[in-house]
């Protein structure tokens, strides 16, 4: 059926004369079909003009897809209180034979030993080459390099922590008989949000208060870390003294860790509304998938043996940064693509005319005046030799 | 072909003899609603060049010999302004030199009577305070076996109970409440101090202090130093003939370092960073609670040295040499820029007897035992710098580009449709009479 007719859309709707109405503000005369002539040459170049916008509209789009990702700082919000330690480390000396504690700038001492699950274990089981971070090997810290860098990022970071459970791996079994002569340590504790001071000591140096002196000889602070983060736990993030190992022959060696924590928020919504009420990293930490609270931090690590009037140990001094980092992963709004893509799309249209056009030009120029010249050097002019191509422009 | 002039060949935009156009119904519709859009992106083209926006940088202080400025505001409703010592000290618990303050004290009514203000006395460290000018000429004071304080009123005597009090501070002795000791019965120091039992106290004003790591108190009773320690004396505080016992309840009503930011600044950052440096002051109205006489807050703060520079400021400047400014101005430049603080804070509280969080579900947060009652700031400061830079988002080349390109780009997109509908209604009109 003739749908045009139905809709007054037959002949005389596009004829000049029966004017009025709509027509008159039509700024886009087309020219009668009559008065136009398509050439397979116009044809091409309008097939190559489209794969082109196709092309770069497509490009477009991806890139808007994936967002962009920003720095932003600030100083945190709110008053805090508490900030959350997770450690997983083994010490090559017998569990009884360690004190770990916390002691901060508020005055606190908290008793870390009491909270943190201590497992006895064999050290053999842990010195697995595989896993461990070895400074000196270069390929090792190419790949750890790497790891680091995609921990940056936000799309990594949030995908990483989806994935994960949120728990600290269990310990490889013993075999039966043996004697454990290692201890694992590992747990999460509440400290004060300030300056503070984590250690692992031998029982009866350093706290006088608990128990015994112990042999100088049992010393042995050999250690390997396989987790040291801040904040809510997220075993999969990699920071850098995770799976690291740091090893000693004399029985007093203190290693001392001086941390610089940067609180970061790890986000892909636009307005990360963040609470404006007391603890600020608490409550994010319960909040929406597109947002992670986390803690990174810098590491400058010591180790020497000391005099017998030093404690040997393992310290880890920490401090928190007030300038709280946020990267973020943003997508443009929808309408600022549309219309990039329409400026793209006319911009090839309008340029990929012009330049079709000229070349016409330049053709009809050298056809007319330099016919002659033609016959003497056969490809003088642009792409002279597709010419037969355009030859229905000539008839 | 006719011969044709050179520049008539250049004209890249060929125009259709006037017989050869056609014009349709939905070319005009297309047409008006290309303008519209059109309008529409210009409008947003416009208002986004006139958009002012906040762009935060983050530098390294380069600032050296500078000052800042606390302001403070704490209300105590459970302790009378005759106890409170605001003290001043950097880290290595010397007091801070050249601290210029003006801080008031603001007695207030006792707190069952809704703490209304009663007098303000200023805070001042040499203030005339009760001359005993109806004395004799000739009269020296008894110091009671202690040395007299450093600028008395009279070399070696100890002639007013604030005097002695000074000279038992100095000496390390507790005073208690001057029973005993002519000057103060004189000023009945016992009366009036039990007369204050009931009020509260408001601390508010301004300190100038040199920008360095540091920390300042609000503890009862005389402090002196004693070698490397500070000391309070606490005997008016713990011993109080009132049924219920001074506590150190506060509100902090402000605490800022440096000028307030002025609203119309802080809606421009708002609307565009949600979050992010937004100036604000994590501590003020926060209120703690305690009904016990020995506790002890502390708020661990970190500053950030940031600045504010609205559109048309001249930039950074040095503002070692603002210290001429009255105080309480500090930081405001004429040309409207501030430089101000931004700070993080966590803060804590402890019993002076020590004892666990066990309340708290922590058992193995052991409080250190000891100490002053009293609230506690500690303060240090940030080597970075936040600069907050007010600026268009597009000069006005970049608005005539943009909306070039927004006219442009839709009317051959609209060119481009309207083409196609007519192609395909032909084609279609072809197959029909075919």
């Amino acid at each position: 059926m003739n749908g045009f007719a139905s809709h007054d859309l037959d002949e005389s709707a596009f004829g000049e004369k029966s004017g009025g109405g709509l027509r008159t503000f039509d700024a886009f005369p087309k020219t009668k079909s009559t008065y136009t002539r398509r050439t397979t040459g116009g044809g091409f170049a309008t097939l190559t003009l489209a794969a082109l916008s196709c092309f770069l509209t497509m490009n477009e789009f991806k890139g808007w897809y994936r967002g962009q990702e920003s720095q932003q700082f600030s100083v945190e919000k709110g008053v805090s209180h508490t900030m959350q330690v997770n450690i997983d480390a083994v010490v090559a000396m017998r569990c009884a034979d360690l004190h770990i504690n916390v002691q901060d700038a508020s005055g606190d001492r908290i008793l870390a030993g009491e909270l943190l699950t201590k497992e006895p274990t064999s050290w053999a089981l842990w010195v697995n080459p595989a896993k461990i971070h070895h400074q000196s090997n270069k390929k090792d810290r190419k790949s750890r390099e790497a790891t680091e860098s995609e921990d940056t990022h936000v799309g990594h970071v949030i995908g990483e922590v989806r994935k994960s459970s949120r728990k600290f791996p269990k310990s490889p079994a013993m075999r039966r008989g043996v004697i454990p002569d290692a201890c694992r340590i590992y747990g999460s504790l509440e400290g004060n949000k300030v300056q503070g001071d984590f250690h692992i000591t031998a029982r009866g140096h350093g706290y006088k208060e608990f128990g015994e002196h112990l042999a100088h000889d049992a010393f042995n602070f050999t250690h390997l870390i396989s987790e040291l983060s801040f904040g809510p736990l997220y075993p999969s993030l990699l920071n850098p003294l995770d799976h690291t190992l740091a090893r000693t022959k004399e029985h007093f060696n203190r290693f001392q860790y001086y941390l610089s924590i940067v609180p970061t928020v790890y986000t892909r919504s636009r307005n990360p509304t963040l609470p404006s009420s007391s603890d600020p990293q608490a409550q994010i930490a319960a909040r929406s998938r597109n947002t992670i609270f986390t803690n990174q931090y810098a590491v400058t690590q010591s180790s020497a043996e000391v005099p017998e009037n030093q404690i040997p140990g393992i310290f880890f001094k920490y401090d928190i940064e007030p300038i709280l980092l946020m990267v973020s992963e943003t997508r443009d709004d929808l309408l600022y693509l549309v219309v990039r893509i329409v400026n793209i799309i006319s911009g090839i249209m309008v340029g990929g005319g012009w330049i079709y056009q000229l070349w016409g030009w330049g053709k009809e120029n050298f056809a007319t005046d330099g016919a002659r010249r033609r016959a003497n050097f056969g490809d003088g002019m642009l792409n002279g030799r597709k010419e037969e191509i355009y030859e229905g422009r000539y008839d | 072909m006719p011969a044709k002039n050179r520049f008539v060949r250049l004209d890249a935009f060929t125009k259709t003899v006037e017989d050869a156009r056609v014009r349709t119904t939905s070319g005009g519709i297309v047409t008006i609603v290309s303008l519209l859009v059109i309008f529409w992106l210009t409008w947003g083209e416009w208002s986004d060049y006139r958009r002012i926006v906040v762009r935060p940088e983050l530098v390294v202080d380069k600032g050296r010999g500078e000052r800042m400025e606390i302001h403070l505001n704490v209300t105590f409703p459970r302790v009378p302004c005759e106890l409170l010592t605001l003290d001043v000290m950097d880290v290595s618990g010397e007091q801070q030199t050249g601290v210029e303050h003006g801080v008031n004290k603001v007695r207030l009514t006792p707190e069952s009577e809704g703490s209304n203000q009663i007098a303000v006395t200023a805070l001042d460290l040499h203030s005339p305070e009760e001359i005993a000018s109806h004395l004799d000429p000739s009269y020296c004071g008894n110091c009671y076996g202690a040395p007299s304080p450093a600028g008395a009123l009279k070399d070696g005597c100890c002639q007013t109970c604030s005097e002695v009090r000074d000279a038992y501070a100095g000496a390390s002795w507790a005073f208690g409440r001057g029973e005993n000791v002519e000057q103060c019965q004189r000023e009945h120091y016992s009366e009036r101090l039990d007369e204050q039992r009931d009020e509260g106290c408001r601390i508010e004003g301004n300190l100038r202090v040199n920008k360095v790591v540091g920390n300042f108190h609000i503890a009862p009773g005389r402090s002196f130093s004693n070698g490397n320690m500070h000391l309070h004396d606490l005997e008016n505080f713990y011993s109080t003939p009132i049924d219920h016992p001074h506590t150190f309840t506060h509100e902090i009503h402000q605490l800022r370092f440096g000028p307030q930011v002025p609203e119309a600044l802080m809606d421009g950052l708002r609307s565009d960073q949600t979050w992010t440096n937004h100036h604000l002051n994590p501590l003020d109205g926060t209120r703690q609670v305690t009904d016990r006489p020995a506790f002890n807050y502390m708020y661990f703060v970190k500053v950030v040295s940031t600045s504010y520079l609205p559109l048309g400021a001249k930039g950074l400047k040095d503002s070692a040499y603002s210290d001429l400014s009255p105080l309480g101005s500090h930081g405001v430049n004429s040309d409207g820029s501030l430089e101000t603080h931004q700070y993080s804070v966590t803060s804590h509280k402890r019993d002076l007897a020590g004892g666990n969080d066990a309340q708290e579900g922590h058992k193995e947060r052991v409080h250190a035992r000891g100490g002053i009652p009293g609230i506690f700031f500690s303060y240090d400061i940030s080597p970075m710098k936040v600069v907050n830079r007010e600026e268009r988002r597009k000069t006005f080349l970049g608005l005539l580009t943009g909306i070039m390109a927004v006219v442009g780009g839709t009317l051959t997109v609209a060119a481009a449709i309207d083409r196609t509908l007519y192609e395909g209604v032909s084609q279609l009109k072809k197959l029909n009479t075919r």
